[in-house]
């Protein structure tokens, strides 16, 4: 469960990107957060996983504070950033055993959990080349693999879908569906409104830094009836969409 | 004429995204502070130097020898020139990353060439501007020199390094050719950089060699005959050298014409001759030179249990950092290899020249005294801090992380643990430089074994000290906007502070030295020292270093 109370985080001193948002995430949920480049996304989810720190409000996850308890708050989070660039001269399994230690994982897990994670994204022949010589879908799949070889019980993903196959996309997808239905939260944020709709049990619009609106996908279609403003963002979205 | 404007532009574009003196985006201080230890520092150098000449010149002219100061000059700056243009040539023709965008682009290898030989060139004018201008001066101003003499100097200082830079890039543009063949180019660029260094620094042993083997007498009979005679020791280097300053010297006659144009053409020559050259080898060198190689093998069973074993934090962590040291060519060049570097480039010198085996006695006779054992402890103390402070791990150690610094404030470990590890990688290396320095001194310099011991466990206390400081200052001045990684290292001024940081207790370890106690005094008082100066910047680190790691933003 992650709770967002009143958060605030300002860029300079001017700049707002994230306006006071209220969100609840319940466990046993898939959250889609939805907005267009520079809404705030990024913003929000790095705040949730203690990145940056808020200017005011508070964030909550599965009842503990990020602030006072920030070390614990962090063990129960896995987090997949928007760019799979890093550790690039690590070699995959170096940087596997890498995050295993971070996140204080015993030596039977990490290797029944490695092995099955890198077969079930087809990674197992890569593990002992560098990071470097993989390509994009590759290191995303990687840091996927990174993230849950903890098995975090509240997933965080920036823009997850960008750059994998068709195959590796549906896999997370599913994914995402049997860890909500055991009772777990994910968090994800996309611009692509035909994902959202597919996967997300609800999902919330922001726009700089303010939230517009938060329900689910058929409470979000009624909604853009009454309301020109967000017809006018759902139709900026679906705009970036055909885009790509 | 295209092809000239090609060049000209390219160069002014890679100027213009370099980064100066690295202190774009710092703090309005950290600017300040840079602008007032450069506007404070070189003026203070260049008066020196301008000092040092007028009073050579004093003498000089009496025996009829004052060209010497001009030729020396030179020499001295081409070889500076040379040494620098080595790394600067490996990072700026090699490894620098905007090399991919340049290859796609329609321009000639040549065109490259010229604009980034031009770019080194450039970066080599502040060196020399430093070092040459003032000699250059003086000299005029003390020998009354007229008009022409100033011009000529002018484009003897412009062509300058063009023969020394174009040394450096033909050894490592061929060295560069033919290592390009293995699929491990990142090893391979270390490699090729660091043979290139040495063959550096090899040659100009040899040239020291040449010009130490001309016997006293002929020394003195070169001084006896006057006119300018001396010269002709500095010849051997580089001809340009010579003609430069003869030149200069004989400006106002026809020889220095015929001295100048020889000197402007054969730098000329030597230019045209080099992009030549580079247009035939340059690319095969550098096309393909960021790929990385692949086995793409299926892992068995046991070989990934032995790999994945958990092991703790701090360990992980510090293996990791050095683990990314090692294998980024140029953060291993300028933050590991200066370990193995330093006592090599202090101790081979002595051995490689014969008539210095009496020195290596008289050196060895000196540390092996009674009386003189605390000032080996001394020594060792304030070599142990040199070498620290002049390696860049910990005071790069943050700027590293760039843009990936958002990692390091996810990961559920305590920033007092992550900055632990930092510390801790730049520790290990700094004490192999010890562990070099002290192999060194028993085994070449016959120190006794115990002394040796003692230096080991002590020793490492000045290492320590300038690794906290070097992460206290980066934490403070991180400079993590970059694109890349030579960025980070090469123009990153927080190694400089670090350096600057370092003189405080060395002077202090020079006031122990001074009232030269004996071994065990200077080890009580020298340990004690930097203890207590270790515990303080470990708080500090672990309070305010902590504190600013919380505020670092991304």
């Amino acid at each position: 469960m992650i709770e967002l109370m009143n958060v605030t985080k300002t860029y300079g001193s001017t700049i707002k990107a994230v306006d006071n948002l209220s969100l609840v995430i319940p466990d046993g949920e898939i959250f889609g957060f939805l907005g267009p480049n520079g809404a705030g996304k990024t913003t929000t989810i790095k705040l949730i996983a203690g990145i940056l720190n808020a200017d005011s409000g508070s964030i909550r996850v599965n009842g503990k504070d990020l602030r006072e308890h920030a070390l614990e708050v962090k063990k129960q989070i896995g987090f997949v950033p928007d760019t799979p660039n890093m550790f690039l001269r690590l070699k995959g399994i170096e940087y596997l055993n890498f995050m295993a230690d971070m996140y204080d994982v015993s030596t039977e897990d990490r290797q029944e959990r490695i092995q099955s994670l890198a077969a079930r994204f087809g990674m197992a022949d890569v593990l002992q080349d560098r990071i470097q010589s993989y390509s994009h879908g590759m290191r995303q799949k990687i840091i996927l693999i990174g993230v849950l070889v903890h098995n975090p019980s509240v997933w965080i993903l920036d823009e997850p879908m960008t750059g994998l196959d068709p195959r590796s996309s549906f896999l997370l997808k599913e994914m995402m569906r049997e860890h909500a239905d055991s009772g777990n939260t994910v968090f994800f944020s996309t611009h692509v409104l035909d994902v959202a709709e597919k996967v997300c049990d609800r999902v919330a619009i922001i726009n700089k830094g303010q939230l517009l609106f938060c329900g689910s996908m058929e409470e979000m279609k009624d909604h853009f009836k009454k309301n020109a403003s967000l017809e006018n963002m759902f139709l900026e979205l679906t705009e970036s969409e055909s885009e790509e | 004429m295209k092809v000239k404007n090609k060049t000209f532009l390219l160069a002014r574009t890679l100027i213009k995204n370099g980064e100066g003196l690295g202190i774009k985006g710092s703090s309005t201080f950290a600017k300040v502070s840079v602008i007032l230890v450069f506007a404070i520092m070189i003026p203070m150098f260049m008066a020196g130097i301008a000092y040092l000449v007028t009073s050579l010149l004093g003498v000089l002219v009496q025996i009829g020898q004052e060209g010497i100061i001009l030729s020396w000059g030179i020499a001295i700056n081409s070889a500076i020139v040379f040494l620098f243009g080595i790394f600067y040539v490996v990072s700026t023709f090699y490894f620098s990353s905007d090399v991919e965008f340049l290859l796609p682009m329609p321009l000639k290898p040549r065109q490259i060439l010229g604009a980034k030989f031009l770019v080194v060139t450039i970066y080599e004018y502040f060196t020399t501007a430093i070092s040459f201008l003032p000699v250059w001066i003086t000299y005029g101003i003390y020998m009354g020199c007229g008009l022409l003499y100033y011009i000529y100097g002018l484009v003897v200082f412009l062509l300058m390094p063009i023969t020394p830079l174009a040394a450096a890039s033909l050894i490592i543009m061929v060295i560069m050719r033919f290592t390009n063949l293995s699929k491990h180019k990142d090893a391979v660029k270390v490699l090729g950089g660091m043979v290139g260094v040495f063959f550096g620094v090899g040659l100009n042993l040899v040239i020291q060699n040449v010009m130490g083997s001309m016997s006293q007498e002929q020394i003195m009979e070169l001084v006896q005959k006057g006119n300018n005679s001396l010269m002709i020791l500095t010849s051997g280097v580089f001809p340009t050298a010579r003609w430069g300053a003869e030149a200069l010297i004989n400006y106002s006659q026809l020889s220095g014409l015929f001295s100048f144009l020889l000197y402007a053409g054969f730098s000329l020559l030597i230019y045209f001759a080099l992009l030549w050259l580079g247009q035939l080898i340059y690319l095969p060198g550098v096309v393909g030179l960021s790929e990385t190689g692949s086995r793409r093998t299926k892992v068995n069973k046991q070989a990934l249990e032995k790999t994945t074993v958990k092991g703790s934090v701090v360990r992980t962590y510090t293996l990791v950092e050095l683990r990314l040291l090692f294998r980024t060519p140029i953060y291993f060049i300028n933050c590991v290899s200066i370990n193995f570097l330093w006592p090599v480039f202090l101790v081979f010198p002595l051995l490689f020249q014969s008539q210095q085996l009496n020195q290596i006695q008289q050196i060895s006779e000196m540390l092996n005294r009674p009386e003189s054992q605390g000032m080996v402890l001394a020594g060792s103390f304030a070599l142990a801090l040199f070498m620290g402070a002049t390696n860049g791990t910990t005071s790069t150690s943050i700027s590293r992380e760039g843009q990936e610094l958002f990692v390091k404030k996810y990961l559920p470990i305590s920033y007092r643990q992550q900055l632990t590890a930092k510390v801790l990688s730049g520790f290990v290396l700094g004490l192999v430089s010890i562990l070099i320095m002290v192999l060194f001194a028993v085994f070449i310099f016959k120190l006794s074994f115990w002394m040796g011991l003692l230096i080991l466990a002590a020793a490492w206390l000045p290492v320590l000290l300038t690794c906290l400081t070097g992460l206290l200052i980066d934490l403070h001045n991180p400079k993590l906007d970059w694109d890349s990684e030579q960025k980070a290292v090469k123009q990153n001024v927080n190694l400089l502070y670090n350096m600057l940081a370092a003189v405080i207790p060395g002077v202090l370890t020079f006031v122990v030295l001074a009232f030269s106690p004996n071994l065990l005094v200077t080890f009580i008082a020298l340990t004690a020292l930097y203890g207590l100066l270790c515990y303080i910047m470990a708080r500090l680190l672990y309070t305010k270093g902590v504190k600013r790691f919380i505020q670092l933003e991304i």
